[in-house]
C-alpha cells in the first residue's frame, strides 16, 4: 500500500503521497478563510473544520478587534487552528485546493500547481493593480481586510517643491525671539541669554511663508518665495510627481473589491468567482459578533443607533464587497445568515465529477 | 536446494510464457527477446529438454491462482518489476474489461497502485488500459468513489 505522509509546521501542515507521481497537499492556516467549502465537497470526508463561530466568539468576548477599526478580521497573533486533514483518508484528489475560494490549500503534481494545469477547473476572478493609473495614495492599503496590499511611494523631495531665500542681517537683529514663536514649521531658533545672543534659521523646514519676515520688529529678516514671486518657473514638474509600487499578495487576497471600490483612479481591479445572496435574518439575531470577526471582506459590522427608540437591523452589509464565502453562516450559531451562490465564474472541465462538485456549491 | 526454488519456478513461468508465445505465432529469436533469455534457452524449452516437470507443475499452479495471488507470486518470484509485468501478461488466464464511473474524482491513487501500470489519468477521469490488466482488482477495492469495475471476459 502507498502511504501519505504529514509534515505539521505550526498551524500549517503539508500531505504528500509519492509513487509514480509526487502529490503535495499543502494548507497555510493564515490564508484559510474558514469557509468550509473545502470541508463540504470533500469526496472522502478527510477535511474537518474547526468550529469557527466559537473561535470568532472567543475573540470578539477577549479582545474584539473593532468597531471602528478597519482591519478588524486578521487573525494574527495566537492564530487559531482552522482546519485539519486526516492523512490517513486523503487520497490527494485536489478538490478542496481547486474549490478553495483563496490559495489556502494548495496541490501540487510533480511540483505543479493544479491551479495551473488546464485540466483542472479553475475560478475566473482576479485582483490587480495597474501601476501606470495608480497614484500611491494607499486608500486601497488601508481598506483591504486581509492586509494584502503594500503601496510604497517615494514621495519628491520637499526642496524640489517649496523653494526661495532666506537670510537674516545679524546687525540689525535684535534677538528678539518673535520671529521664532510665529514660525510654523519651527525652523527658527533663537537664544536669547545674554551675551550668548544667536538666532538660527534651518533652511531645510523653512517653507518660506515669509511670517518671519513680516513679524520682525527690526526688519533683520530678508526672504522670498521663488513660487510667489516668480510663478512656477522654478519648479521642475517631473520632480513633483509621486512615483512608487504596488504589491498585491494574490494569497492573501480575496478579490472582495475593497481596493476597487476605494480607489481614486481606475488602477485596482477586481472580479469575482462567485455570485449571489446574503441574508440576515434580523429576528434570529443575537448580536453574537461571530459574523463580524469571521467575515474575511468586511462586509458586517454592527449598527451604532444614533438616537433612543430606533428599530434598526442589528448586522449592517456592505453587499458589493461580499464574495458569497459563506464563513459568516458558518460561524453563526443561531443560523440567522443565509449564503446563497447563484452563479460561479469558472474555467470548463470535462470531469462530470468536478463539475457535479461546483455545482453542489450552488444550493 | 529449498533458497533455489524460486529461481526454478522463475524457469518453470519462463517456459509456460515461451510455450504461449509459441502458440501465439512467435518464432524462438522473438520469444528470447520478450523474456529476455537466451535464444538457446528457449529452444530448450520448446524442445521439452533440461526442464524440471515438477517446477512447471509449481508454476502452472501460480497462474490457476485467484488473479491478484497470481501477481504477488510472479513478483515475489521474479522480483524484477518489468519481467513480473511480461509474465503476468502473457500468462494470465483471462482478459478483463474495466469500467470507470463518472464519479471518478482523478485523485491518482489507482494510478500509483498499479503494478501493472495499466492506469493513466485523462481529464481528470482514469482510464484503464484493459490489455494490460491483470484483474488483481487492487483499484477498484481501494478507490475511494468506488468509481471502478473490473470484470472478467469469459471464454466463449
Amino acid at each position: 500500500m502507498i502511504k501519505n505522509m504529514k509534515e505539521s509546521k505550526g498551524n500549517d501542515f503539508d500531505i504528500k503521497r509519492a509513487a509514480e507521481e509526487v502529490r503535495n497537499l499543502s494548507f497555510n492556516n493564515h490564508v484559510c478563510i474558514g469557509c468550509g467549502i473545502c470541508e463540504s465537497t470533500c469526496p472522502v470526508e478527510a477535511i474537518d473544520l474547526k468550529d469557527m463561530g466559537a473561535i470568532s466568539r472567543n475573540k470578539f468576548n477577549t479582545e474584539f478587534s473593532g468597531h471602528d477599526k478597519l482591519n478588524q478580521n486578521i487573525i494574527e497573533d495566537n492564530e487559531d487552528l482552522k482546519l485539519t486533514i486526516d492523512e490517513h483518508k486523503c487520497v490527494l484528489c485536489g478538490m478542496c485546493s481547486g474549490l478553495c475560494p483563496v490559495d489556502a490549500l494548495k496541490l501540487t503534481i510533480d511540483d505543479t500547481p493544479i491551479r495551473e494545469m488546464d485540466i483542472y477547473p479553475h475560478y475566473n476572478d482576479y485582483a490587480r493593480i495597474d501601476d501606470d493609473e495608480c497614484i500611491y495614495c494607499q486608500k486601497c492599503q488601508t481598506a483591504c481586510p486581509r492586509d494584502a496590499i503594500i503601496i510604497e511611494r517615494n514621495l519628491p523631495k520637499r526642496s524640489d517643491l517649496v523653494t526661495g531665500e532666506i537670510d537674516v542681517t545679524e546687525d540689525k537683529c535684535i534677538y528678539c525671539g518673535i520671529c521664532a514663536e510665529m514660525c510654523p514649521a519651527e525652523a527658527i531658533e533663537v537664544d536669547r541669554e545674554t551675551g550668548k545672543e544667536s538666532i538660527v534659521i534651518d533652511k531645510d523646514k523653512c517653507v518660506y511663508c515669509l511670517v518671519c519676515k513680516k513679524s520682525c520688529p527690526t526688519n533683520a529678516i530678508d526672504a522670498l518665495c521663488r513660487i510667489c514671486s516668480y510663478g512656477e518657473y522654478d519648479i521642475n514638474p517631473e520632480n513633483a510627481i509621486v512615483l512608487g509600487s504596488s504589491v498585491l499578495d494574490q494569497e492573501l487576497c480575496v478579490k472582495c473589491g475593497w481596493c476597487e471600490g476605494v480607489c481614486p483612479t481606475n488602477a485596482a481591479k477586481t472580479k469575482k468567482a462567485f455570485e449571489g445572496t446574503l441574508e440576515i435574518d434580523q429576528d434570529k439575531c443575537q448580536t453574537c459578533g461571530a459574523c463580524i470577526d469571521i467575515c474575511p471582506c468586511n462586509v458586517l459590522s454592527f449598527v451604532v443607533p444614533t438616537g433612543p427608540g430606533q428599530k434598526l437591523d442589528k448586522i449592517l452589509k456592505k453587499e458589493e464587497y461580499c464574495i458569497r464565502c459563506g464563513a459568516c453562516a458558518k460561524a453563526c450559531p443561531n443560523d440567522a445568515i443565509t449564503v446563497k451562490i447563484t452563479n460561479i465564474d469558472h474555467t470548463p472541465t470535462n470531469s462530470k465529477t468536478w463539475i457535479n462538485a461546483l455545482n453542489a456549491l450552488k444550493n | 536446494m529449498v533458497n533455489k526454488m524460486p529461481k526454478h519456478i522463475a524457469s518453470g513461468l519462463k517456459y509456460l510464457a515461451a510455450v504461449k508465445l509459441k502458440e501465439q505465432g512467435h518464432n524462438q529469436q522473438k520469444i528470447a527477446e520478450e523474456l529476455d533469455i537466451d535464444r538457446s534457452t528457449v529452444s530448450h524449452y520448446l524442445n521439452g529438454r533440461n526442464l524440471s516437470w515438477n517446477s512447471i507443475d509449481v508454476a502452472k499452479t501460480i497462474t490457476d491462482l485467484y488473479p491478484k495471488d497470481f501477481l504477488t507470486m510472479v513478483q515475489a518470484i521474479i522480483q524484477d518489476p518489468e519481467k513480473s509485468r511480461k509474465i503476468v501478461i502473457i500468462c494470465k488466464k483471462y482478459e478483463y474489461d474495466a469500467f470507470v464511473d463518472d464519479s471518478c474524482i482523478g485523485c491518482g491513487l489507482c494510478v500509483d497502485l498499479c503494478f501493472m501500470k495499466s492506469i493513466t489519468l485523462v481529464s481528470l477521469k482514469a482510464q484503464i488500459n484493459s490489455i494490460h490488466c491483470c484483474g488483481c482488482q487492487t483499484c477498484e477495492n481501494e478507490c475511494p468513489t468506488n468509481s471502478i469495475k473490473i470484470l472478467e471476459i469469459e471464454d466463449d
